[in-house]
């Protein structure tokens, strides 16, 4: 008599285990790809010292600290998020996510008059004052907009895809029992806190 | 009592038909074999290019184009044979087809981006290709894109760029997909140290595929805003560093050499086995030496450098480290030729594309080391000596062990036999056609001709015509081969499950497999993966 | 609590992180901010911020976000070798960088 048998791992089947071990090996490119700006970074600081010194002065440390705390908060919110709906009480965990999302916001609109005042000083590169600065920094600003500027991005896609997680709860289909998606989006938003964390010494902070 | 799996009784070609079966389907198997037909089909392209490059080369001057246009076609060789094939050609074929199937599973971990690997794939291909035919064509910078002249030349970097970004975000998902099956989903029983060896090689060349594409993904975006925007990143005249440009290119490019050879590596230790009926020699040595070299090959790429201007103490420390990553493959060569020692040798097709292999990845490697050294490197950098080199162990290493591989794997993905007489024609015109080619080249690098140049000194003329002369004769073997894999596909012989006495799991099932990979539950052995009763 | 494991077709109980614990971790990370700027903006008098300084005490912060809310410190520790491959990888990169730059003239 011949009995059907099935494979007992499947590709095909969800595992919450797989998903996260995903989530952690895409963010490890992504530690890599700021990681090779930061070596960019670090060569130019080295060999311009005294012009970045200069060039960082041009930046404002509140808006600078206020997005920082800002981030750090998202950081929270979104963490708690999960704690609510670990918990079952995704009311509150909807609620936290959005307020993570609204940080967001206001850590983009922040970067928005903080860009705005630049290019009002010509600071761009291709801008008729950053093309009068020496070298170094020219280098300084256009590493400035470069990685913030990814960063940002960042930014919009992290909250894009918390967004999309708070769709899927109102769907059901983030749920107590099954919320691998919400701690997936939260391990990437914490990724777009962790890499402000050293944009945030490294251009504000120079003395 | 025998257990079967339910719906086995059709393979996996048979259980859909039409073009959109296959554009949408989740089955690792189809996506390996519509990665075949394309990387094939870029392949043959990028073998066009090298054959107008040998005709213009035949003789000194102009013989069939002028000298920008050689740049370009150069480059865009490089561009289409190192991104569209010698990377993802192993991985994306044979690794998204067998490394189910030896694990004992049905699928990758994620079926849905697997799709999506392909098609960025193609998306990228595509990209590369288009730059033939917009603006001032193809780049002209070489495949490395060097600054500065790769952010002044108008010629069409910003899209060769880009399009190598993209390919780049299919290498990455592709090494994520299957550094998560290999944790997850092998069967039970089955440990890290009972997977095949061309698991453990998977497994190696996923972690360089995740970890060292990014960098290069970020310094190609570099270029792009360099262009667009005109600051001096890179850039002298305006305070950048050019040798800043070559350490971030390099940390990935170097890294990406052990992507195209650590799965042939793989193959080998697969066919050795199966063709000398004997189990592996080492597998432990075998295995942590995958993880070795992938490991010291990230810290060996300052030796693409050294005439750059980077400095001595960086110099020496480069030259040491790729000394050092040469252990580790010279002790895989060691335990193959001992895994043969005493072993019932049958000298079926792929077996003889091993034995190419072994050869040509040992006068690969050895020259590999020469160019390794500080002394003789300033001598024979950037000359035809070093295209030599990397052709031995690109061409003659990884894409012979691709050729076995197809006619090992063959009758298990198609379910017929080829040929053996016409393929062994066409794998001795390969052979020999392979080394005329190239073995010439790394005399005219010591006598002193560079690389990359359109032109070139009277006394290189007859080196340049034997080597032309090899590339005819490969190219024929080349079409032999393929012609003689087409007629198998349409009318060769069925061939059974085991047509060559294979004992790992992939030898089990049906030929062609069917959907879920096994009509019957697989059996491990508690020997490990090469037990040659 | 449960989480669904494909591999072993059971459900694990899962370690829950209080609210009160992320505060905290909040809390400590503003401080850490604070430190670092005003040491930074009023420091000049006190010790200057080398980069190591800063460095330092953003590497702090970024262990805290990794081990607490991101998990990294009840995850199964292969999750944390993973990590810690990654970041060495980079400082080697870096180092080995920097070791062309320092020794030039």
């Amino acid at each position: 008599m011949e009995t059907t048998f099935v494979l007992p791992n499947s590709g095909h089947k969800r595992d919450d285990v797989s998903s996260k071990m995903g989530m952690w090996l895409f963010l490890f490119t992504e530690v890599l790809l700021f990681g090779g700006l930061f070596l960019v970074y670090m060569i130019y600081r080295f060999m311009y010292h005294a012009d970045f010194m200069t060039a960082s002065h041009e930046l404002n440390v509140l808006i600078g600290t206020i997005n920082t705390i800002v981030l750090l908060t998202s950081s929270m919110t979104v963490a708690m998020s999960i704690t609510a709906m670990q918990k079952g009480d995704v009311r509150l965990s909807r609620r936290l996510i959005l307020l993570t999302i609204v940080a967001a916001l206001i850590f983009l609109v922040n970067k928005y008059f903080e860009w705005s005042a630049k290019f009002e000083h010509g600071l761009f590169p291709g801008m008729e004052h950053y093309n009068t600065l020496p070298n170094g920094e020219r280098l300084f600003f256009f590493l400035y907009f470069f990685m913030t500027g990814l960063h940002a991005l960042h930014v919009i896609v992290g909250g894009a895809f918390l967004l999309f997680v708070v769709r899927a709860i109102n769907k059901n289909k983030v749920r107590q029992d099954r919320y691998m998606l919400l701690e997936n989006a939260g391990l990437y938003w914490h990724l777009v806190d962790l890499i402000w964390i050293y944009l945030f010494p490294l251009f504000y902070l120079i003395h | 009592m025998s257990t079967i799996a339910a719906n086995s009784e059709l393979s996996f070609f048979q259980v859909a038909k039409g073009f959109r079966s296959w554009v949408t389907t989740l089955d690792h198997k189809r996506i390996a074999l519509l990665y075949f037909y394309a990387i094939c089909s870029f392949f043959l392209v990028g073998v066009i290019l090298g054959f107008l490059m040998r005709l213009e080369l035949i003789a000194p001057g102009k013989t069939i184009m002028e000298p920008h246009m050689y740049n370009q076609v150069f480059t865009l060789h490089g561009v289409i044979m190192i991104f569209l094939f010698i990377i993802p050609v192993i991985p994306a074929i044979f690794g998204n087809f067998f490394l189910p199937i030896m694990l004992g599973t049905d699928d990758v971990a994620f079926p849905k981006v697997n799709l999506l690997s392909w098609y960025l794939y193609m998306f990228g291909g595509l990209l590369a290709l288009l730059t033939l035919v917009v603006g001032k064509g193809p780049a002209d910078t070489g495949w490395t894109f060097y600054a500065p002249y790769s952010v002044r030349t108008g010629t069409n970097v910003t899209i060769a760029v880009l399009a190598a970004f993209i390919l780049g975000f299919s290498s990455i998902l592709t090494g994520l997909n299957f550094i998560v099956t290999i944790h997850r989903l092998r069967y039970p029983g089955m440990t890290f140290f009972k997977m095949p060896l061309f698991i453990w090689a998977l497994y190696a060349t996923s972690w360089i595929q995740l970890l060292a594409t990014p960098i290069v993904g970020i310094t190609l975006l570099m270029i792009v805003a360099e262009r667009a925007f005109g600051i001096g990143l890179f850039d002298p005249a305006i305070g950048g560093d050019p040798i800043l440009y070559q350490h971030l290119f390099w940390i990935y490019s170097h890294p990406a050499v052990y992507i195209m050879v650590l799965p042939a590596m793989g193959i080998i230790s697969e066919i050795i086995p199966t063709f000398s009926q004997r189990t592996i020699f080492g597998y432990r040595a075998i295995a942590y030496s995958s993880l070795a070299i992938a490991f010291v090959g990230y810290f060996v790429w300052g030796h693409h450098m050294f005439t750059s201007g980077m400095s001595g103490a960086a110099r020496v420390v480069f030259s040491i480290l790729t000394f050092l990553v040469a252990i580790p493959s010279a002790i895989k060569v060691f335990n193959w030729v001992a895994t043969m020692y005493k072993g019932s040798i049958d000298l079926q097709p792929p077996m003889l594309y091993v034995l190419a292999f072994i050869f040509q990845f040992l006068i690969g490697g050895l020259t590999g080391l020469i160019n390794g050294a500080l002394a003789a490197d300033v001598h024979i950098h950037a000359t035809y000596f070093v295209v030599g080199h990397f052709h031995y162990v690109m061409f003659g290493g990884t894409a012979f062990a691709f050729f076995g591989g197809i006619h090992y794997w063959f009758p298990k993905i198609w379910g017929k036999m080829y040929n053996v007489r016409w393929a062994n024609i066409a794998f001795v015109l390969m052979f020999i056609g392979f080394n005329v080619l190239y073995f010439p080249m790394l005399i005219l690098g010591i006598m002193g001709m560079p690389r990359r140049y359109y032109d070139y000194l009277p006394q290189f003329q007859p080196l340049n015509v034997v080597a032309t002369v090899g590339s005819w004769i490969l190219i024929l073997g080349l079409i032999i081969m393929i012609v003689n894999l087409i007629n198998a596909y349409r009318k060769g012989s069925p061939a059974g499950r085991n047509p060559w006495g294979g004992v790992t799991l992939e030898w089990q099932t049906k030929s062609p497999p069917p959907l879920q990979n096994f009509d019957k539950a697989p059996e491990l052995s508690e020997h490990g993966p090469y037990d040659f009763k | 609590m449960q989480t669904h494991d494909n591999h072993t077709g059971q459900q694990h109980d899962v370690h829950i992180v209080s609210y009160k614990e992320h505060a905290s971790t909040f809390i400590g990370l503003v401080l850490l901010t604070i430190m670092t700027v005003t040491v930074s903006v009023f420091g000049a008098e006190i010790y200057t911020l080398s980069v190591l300084t800063a460095l330092t005490i953003a590497s702090t912060k970024a262990v805290v976000v990794a081990l607490y809310f991101m998990h990294l410190k009840y995850d199964p520790k292969i999750y944390r070798f993973m990590m810690g491959v990654v970041l060495l990888l980079f400082v080697i990169f870096a180092v080995l960088t920097l070791v062309d730059y320092l020794a030039r003239n």
